[in-house]
C-alpha cells in the first residue's frame, strides 16, 4: 500500500515541478508578447510646428526625432541667415517631446528662455530659432 | 495556498504566488514520499518513519510566506522569477540534506531561517545597496582581512580537512564565500563610477587586478581552488559585459589556459583531479573513488529516479555538500534533475534580463556579478559531478549543505529584487552583444549538462549498474530475497534467510562452495551464484510487466527465483566424505543427458566464511578456492588408452598387445597404473593404464587421426556449463605417439572434458553435454526445466561394445580404467568407471582425479560412490 502512496506522490512531484516551469516559462512568454505588442503601438504622439510669420508654414511629424535647421536634410527646415545648419533637436523619450539646443550660434529659447539642457515641450508653446518663432501643438495618437 | 502566498492585483504579484504554491506542493510531495521511503524499503508499516524533515519543511514554508508578504508590500515591481526559483531549489536541497542525515538537516534548517530573517530585515532597506558602493574598498580588504585570518585561525568543522572556515561552538563561516560576493560588489561600484570617462583600459583595470590579484593568491595558498577559478571568471565576465571588447574575452582565455597549467604542474591535488577527471576508470577505488560513485549514482537514479528515500545517495562520499547533484540525480532521476538545471538556466535568464533593464550601471553591473556567480558556479559543480569537467569543490547556490554558502546566495538574491524594483528605463547600453554570447555560453553549458546526464543516466545506465564496485548490488541483496539453490530431491543447498533489509546469504553445505561459490559484498560473486545470477536475483524469469512493476513501485528488481540443480545431495555427500584429506576432484555424470549429480573438489573453501579466511585462502598452495573439475588442467595420460583403442578399431583392427607394458621415457621408466602378469591381454593393459599399450595403439594412427579424435573428444573445447572453467588448450599442428608420453604433454584437460569424454564408452559413442541446473521455480509457471545444449557424436556407436568389453570389471555391468599422468615432477591418478552398454538403467560415467600417485585409493573411492549410486 505505502509504495502506491509513493508511487502517487512521485508523480505528483514531478507534475508540481514541471507545473511550476511551465507556468514560469508560459508568463516570460506572454509578458515578451505583450511588450512586443506595447512596443508595436508605441508611436510617438503627432508634433506640429507652424511659423506664423512671412514663410507661414505648419509641418506634422509622427517620428521620434525631429531635427530643426537651415540644412535641407533636416525634417524641418528654415531657410533663415539666423539659423543654424543643424539648430535644434526634438526629441520624443520618457513620455514627453523634448527640446535640445545642437549648439546653435544664435541658440534656442524655450518661451523666451535659453534652453542649454533638454527640456519638455507641450502644447501651445514656443520656440524661438533664430529669428523664427515656431509653435508647438501636441497632439496625441 | 492563497492564504501562504497571498495574490496582489499586479500580474506580477499573481505570478510569484502561483510559483511558490506549486513550490510548496512539491516540497509537501517530497516530505511525504520521505516519510513514508522507510515503509516502501521494508514493505511493511511496522518500521520507524521520517519525521524530521518536516521541521525543515515548515520553516521553508512559512519563511518564503513572509518573504513574499514582504516583497509585495515593499518592492512592488520586483522579478517575480527570482524567490520562487531560489525558495524551490533551496528547499529540495534541503530536503535532499535531511534525506541524507538528519543532522546536517537540521543545522541547514536554521541556516535557512537565519537568511530568510536576514532577507526579510534587508528588503527594508534597500538604501544598504548605496552604501555598498560607497565602502568598496573597506568591505573587499575586510573580506580579503577574513579570508586570510584563516591561515591563523582556520578550521575544519568536519575534523581533519582543508581549514577554510573560521568560527566555533559548532558555527563556522566561510570567508571565502563572503569574498565571492564582496568582489561582485567592489567591481561593480569600481566600474559605475569610473568607466564613462576612462583614458585607457589598463589605468582603470590596475586597482582590480592589484585587488584580485591580492584575493587569488590568498586563495591559492589555500589551496581553495574551486573559488580561485571563480573568481577568474567572475573578474573576466564582468569587465567583458561592462568594456564590450573582444579582447578581454581573449586574455581571459589565455589567462585561464595558463592558470590551469601552471596549477596543474605546480599543485599535485591538480594533477589528481585532472587525471582522475580525464582516466577514471583507471583507478576506481582509488583517486577516482568519488567521481565513480557519483556516477554510479546518476545511473541508478535512470530516467525516473528510484524515489525520494529510496536510493542508496549516501554512497557517493561528501553527497551533502560537493556530491548533491549526484543524490538529486538517484532520487528524482533524469526527470528531477532537467528540471533542475531547466531552472537554474532560467534563474541565469531572468538574472540578465534584470541587468539589462537595470536603471543604471552600478545596479547593472551588481546583476551581471550575481548572475555569473549563481551560473558560474552551478555549471563547475554539476560539471564535476557528471564528469564533464574536472571536479572543483564549490559549492552548489542554494542547493548544497552550508550555511555560509547558503546565506550568501539569499544576500545575492536580496540584491537583485533591489535591483529588479526599478519603473525607470534601463541605462543606456554600450552594446548587447556580449550579453547575448555570456547568455548563450551560460545557455550552452546548462545544455551540456543535461545531455551529458542523459548520457550516463540512459545511454550508459546498465553498464554502470553491473559494475561490481557498485556496492547499491549489495545492498538490494539485503532488501529483496535471492533464490535458493536445492539439490535434484529438492534439498536446500543454499539460501537466503532473515528479513527484508536484513537478508543473508548461507550456504548449508560447504563443501560444495567451490561448485556454488559465492555472493558477496567485499568478493563479488563466483561459481553458480555468479553465472546463476540474474534468476537468483530476480532478473531474469518474471514476466516483463512483474520486473517493470516491481522496479516502478521499488526501484528494485522482483523476489529472486529459487533453482534446482543436478546435484545429488546424498551422493554429494558420501563423494566427498570419501575424498576428505585428499587433493583431487570427482564427478559422477548422467552419460546419456550429462546432469552431473557429483562434483567434488577438494580441499574446499567455506563461503560462508569468506572475510575470516580470505587472505589464507587466496595464499593457500593447495588453492581451496578453485574448482578442479572445471578449472584445473591435468594431462590425461595413459586414461586416454581406450579411446585410441576404439579409434584403431574402428580404422582396422587391434594390433598384438605390447611386449613391454612399461615405458622408458624421459630418462626413467613409466610403468601400468597397476601391476599385469607378464604377456599381458589387451583387456589387462587397458584397464590397468599401461603406457606400453598407450603408445602402440597411438602408432597406429597418424598426427592428424590422433588430433581428430582429441577434437572430436573435446579436449580442445569448453564445455557449455554455468560455472567459470579453464581455457582449453589448442591441439598442436602435429602429435605423436612421443608427444603424449612426454613430460611436457601438449594435451591437458580438466576432469569435466574427461567425464564427458567417457560418457562415449557408455553411452553408444556420443559426448554427452554436461549441465547442472535442472530447472528454475517461476511463480506462474511452476518449474521451468532449463534444456542443455545437444550431445555429439564422438565415436561409431559399433566399436563401443567392443571396447568396453576389453575394461569390463568381471561379473558386472561396470567398465573401468585406472591410469596415471606425468607432468615435470608431478603424478596424477586418474580413474574412469561406468556403465557397460549392457546395462538397461541410467547410463552413469564418473571420473576420479587425485594429485598423487595412489591408483587403488582412486578405485576404492570411484567404486563406493558408483555403488552408492546403484543403492
Amino acid at each position: 500500500m505505502s509504495e502506491i502512496l509513493v508511487l502517487a506522490l512521485r508523480a505528483l512531484l514531478a507534475i508540481s515541478l514541471y507545473a511550476f516551469l511551465g507556468v514560469a516559462l508560459y508568463t516570460i512568454w506572454q509578458s515578451l508578447r505583450a511588450s512586443g505588442f506595447q512596443i508595436l503601438s508605441h508611436k510617438p504622439p503627432t508634433i506640429a510646428l507652424s511659423i506664423e510669420d512671412s514663410l507661414a508654414i505648419t509641418q506634422e511629424f509622427s517620428i521620434s526625432e525631429v531635427t530643426i535647421g537651415r540644412d535641407p536634410n533636416c525634417e524641418f527646415t528654415i531657410q533663415d541667415e539666423t539659423v543654424s545648419a543643424h539648430h535644434a533637436r526634438l526629441r520624443f523619450h520618457h513620455n514627453h517631446w523634448w527640446l535640445e539646443d545642437l549648439n546653435s550660434t544664435n541658440g534656442s529659447f524655450l518661451n523666451n528662455e535659453r534652453v542649454e539642457v533638454p527640456t519638455i515641450i507641450m502644447t501651445g508653446d514656443e520656440i524661438q530659432i533664430g529669428k523664427a518663432i515656431i509653435t508647438v501643438h501636441i497632439t496625441e495618437s | 495556498m492563497n492564504f501562504l502566498y497571498p495574490i496582489t492585483h499586479s500580474p506580477k504579484g499573481r505570478i510569484q504566488s502561483r510559483l511558490l504554491s506549486l513550490a510548496a506542493l512539491f516540497m509537501l510531495c517530497f516530505s511525504l514520499a520521505l516519510t513514508l521511503a522507510p515503509a516502501v524499503r521494508m514493505r511493511s508499516w511496522d518500521v520507524a518513519l521520517r519525521w524530521w524533515h518536516w521541521l525543515g519543511f515548515f520553516v521553508w514554508l512559512f519563511g518564503f510566506s513572509l518573504i513574499h508578504r514582504q516583497l509585495r508590500n515593499l518592492l512592488p515591481e520586483h522579478d517575480p522569477y527570482i524567490l520562487p526559483i531560489a525558495a524551490f531549489i533551496s528547499g529540495w536541497g534541503l530536503l535532499t540534506i535531511y534525506r541524507l542525515s538528519t543532522n546536517f538537516g537540521l543545522r541547514q534548517t536554521l541556516w535557512l531561517a537565519f537568511s530568510l530573517f536576514i532577507l526579510w530585515k534587508g528588503l527594508k532597506s534597500p538604501g544598504i545597496i548605496e552604501l555598498f558602493k560607497k565602502y568598496k574598498y573597506v568591505l573587499l580588504i575586510s573580506g580579503l582581512i577574513l579570508t586570510a585570518a584563516t591561515f591563523i585561525f582556520g578550521t575544519y568543522p568536519g575534523g581533519a580537512g582543508p581549514r577554510l572556515w573560521l568560527g566555533c561552538c559548532s558555527i563556522y563561516f566561510q570567508p571565502s564565500e563572503l569574498l565571492k560576493l564582496l568582489l561582485i560588489i567592489y567591481l561593480a561600484a569600481y566600474l559605475a563610477s569610473r568607466l564613462p570617462f576612462y583614458p585607457s583600459l589598463l589605468q582603470i583595470l590596475t586597482p582590480t587586478l592589484i585587488l584580485v590579484g591580492a584575493a587569488l593568491i590568498i586563495l591559492l595558498a589555500q589551496r581553495d581552488l574551486g573559488t580561485a577559478s571563480i573568481f577568474i571568471l567572475l573578474y573576466f565576465v564582468i569587465i567583458y559585459l561592462v568594456t564590450s571588447k573582444r579582447r578581454i574575452l581573449l586574455t581571459s582565455l589565455l589567462t585561464l589556459t595558463a592558470t590551469a597549467l601552471l596549477g596543474y604542474v605546480s599543485f599535485a591535488i591538480i594533477r589528481y583531479r585532472v587525471e582522475s577527471w580525464l582516466n577514471p576508470w583507471i583507478d576506481p577505488s582509488g583517486r577516482s573513488y568519488q567521481i565513480i560513485q557519483s556516477l554510479l549514482a546518476v545511473a541508478a537514479g535512470g530516467t525516473f529516479g528510484r524515489g525520494p528515500g529510496l536510493g542508496s545517495p549516501g554512497l557517493v562520499p561528501v553527497a551533502q555538500s560537493d556530491f548533491i547533484f549526484a543524490a538529486i540525480a538517484e532520487e528524482t532521476g533524469l526527470t528531477g534533475t532537467i528540471a533542475l538545471v531547466a531552472m537554474l538556466a532560467l534563474l541565469t535568464g531572468r538574472g540578465l534580463h534584470i541587468a539589462l533593464h537595470a536603471s543604471n550601471s552600478y545596479h547593472r553591473y551588481l546583476a551581471i556579478g550575481i548572475t555569473t556567480y549563481f551560473a558560474g558556479q552551478s555549471i563547475l559543480i554539476i560539471g564535476g559531478n557528471l564528469r564533464l569537467l574536472p571536479l572543483t569543490g564549490v559549492t552548489f547556490p542554494f542547493v548544497s549543505y552550508g550555511g555560509s554558502s547558503l546565506l550568501i546566495s539569499f544576500i545575492a538574491v536580496m540584491i537583485l529584487l533591489w535591483v529588479s524594483d526599478s519603473e525607470d528605463e534601463p541605462a543606456p547600453l554600450r552594446s548587447v552583444s556580449p550579453y547575448i554570447l555570456v547568455g548563450g555560453a551560460f545557455l550552452a553549458g546548462f545544455a551540456a549538462i543535461a545531455i551529458t546526464n542523459g548520457y550516463w543516466a540512459f545511454l550508459r545506465n546498465s553498464d554502470l549498474l553491473t559494475r561490481t564496485d557498485n556496492p547499491r548490488r549489495s545492498i538490494s541483496d539485503r532488501y529483496i530475497y535471492r533464490g535458493a539453490l536445492l539439490d535434484r530431491n529438492n534439498q536446500i543447498i543454499t539460501s537466503t534467510q532473515g528479513k527484508p533489509g536484513a537478508y543473508t546469504r548461507s550456504l548449508l553445505y560447504p563443501p560444495l562452495s567451490p561448485v556454488v561459490g559465492y555472493t558477496n559484498p567485499t568478493y563479488g560473486q563466483a561459481g553458480l551464484e555468479a553465472s546463476l545470477d540474474p534468476y537468483l536475483r530476480g532478473q531474469q524469469g518474471h514476466p516483463a510487466f512483474e520486473y517493470w512493476r516491481s522496479h516502478v513501485l521499488y526501484g528494485l528488481p522482483p523476489s529472486g527465483l529459487d533453482i534446482r540443480l543436478t546435484i545429488d545431495l546424498r551422493l554429494q555427500k558420501i563423494a566427498d566424505e570419501l575424498l576428505n584429506g585428499k587433493t583431487g576432484a570427482a564427478i559422477l555424470m548422467n552419460a546419456q543427458s550429462g546432469e552431473i549429480l557429483v562434483m567434488v573438489s577438494h580441499p574446499f573453501f567455506d563461503s560462508n566464511t569468506l572475510s575470516e579466511n580470505w587472505e589464507a585462502w587466496t595464499n593457500d598452495p593447495d588453492a581451496p578456492l578453485l574448482n578442479r573439475t572445471t578449472q584445473a588442467q591435468y594431462p590425461p595420460g595413459t586414461a586416454i588408452t581406450p579411446f585410441l583403442a576404439a579409434e584403431a578399431l574402428t580404422n582396422t583392427s587391434i594390433p598384438q598387445p605390447p611386449i613391454n607394458p612399461s615405458v622408458f621415457t624421459n630418462g626413467k621408466y613409466w610403468h601400468c597404473a597397476q601391476e599385469v602378469p607378464d604377456n599381458a591381454s589387451w583387456a589387462e593393459l587397458l584397464s590397468s593404464g599401461c603406457p606400453g599399450a598407450t603408445q602402440k595403439l597411438s602408432k597406429t594412427l597418424s598426427s592428424a587421426q590422433l588430433i581428430d579424435l582429441f577434437h572430436r573428444l573435446g579436449f580442445d573445447q569448453t564445455p557449455t556449463l554455468q560455472l567459470a572453467q579453464a581455457q582449453p588448450l589448442q591441439l598442436p599442428e602435429t602429435l605423436s605417439a612421443n608427444d603424449i608420453l612426454s613430460s611436457n604433454p601438449p594435451v591437458r584437460i580438466t576432469p569435466l572434458q574427461m567425464a564427458i569424454a567417457a560418457s562415449t564408452l557408455s553411452h553408444k559413442g556420443v559426448r554427452s553435454a554436461p549441465i547442472i541446473t535442472l530447472a528454475v521455480h517461476t511463480p506462474h509457471q511452476g518449474w521451468v526445466f532449463l534444456p542443455g545444449e545437444a550431445p555429439q557424436k564422438a565415436l561409431p556407436n559399433e566399436v563401443i561394445p567392443q571396447v568396453t568389453e576389453l575394461i569390463t570389471i568381471p561379473q558386472t555391468l561396470l567398465w573401468q580404467v585406472h591410469a596415471n599422468a606425468y607432468q615435470d615432477e608431478e603424478v596424477f591418478t586418474w580413474y574412469l568407471a561406468g556403465t557397460t552398454p549392457a546395462w538397461q538403467g541410467t547410463p552413469l560415467v564418473l571420473v576420479i582425479l587425485l594429485e598423487e600417485n595412489n591408483p587403488s585409493e582412486a578405485e576404492r573411492i570411484g567404486r563406493q560412490i558408483l555403488e552408492s549410486a546403484f543403492q
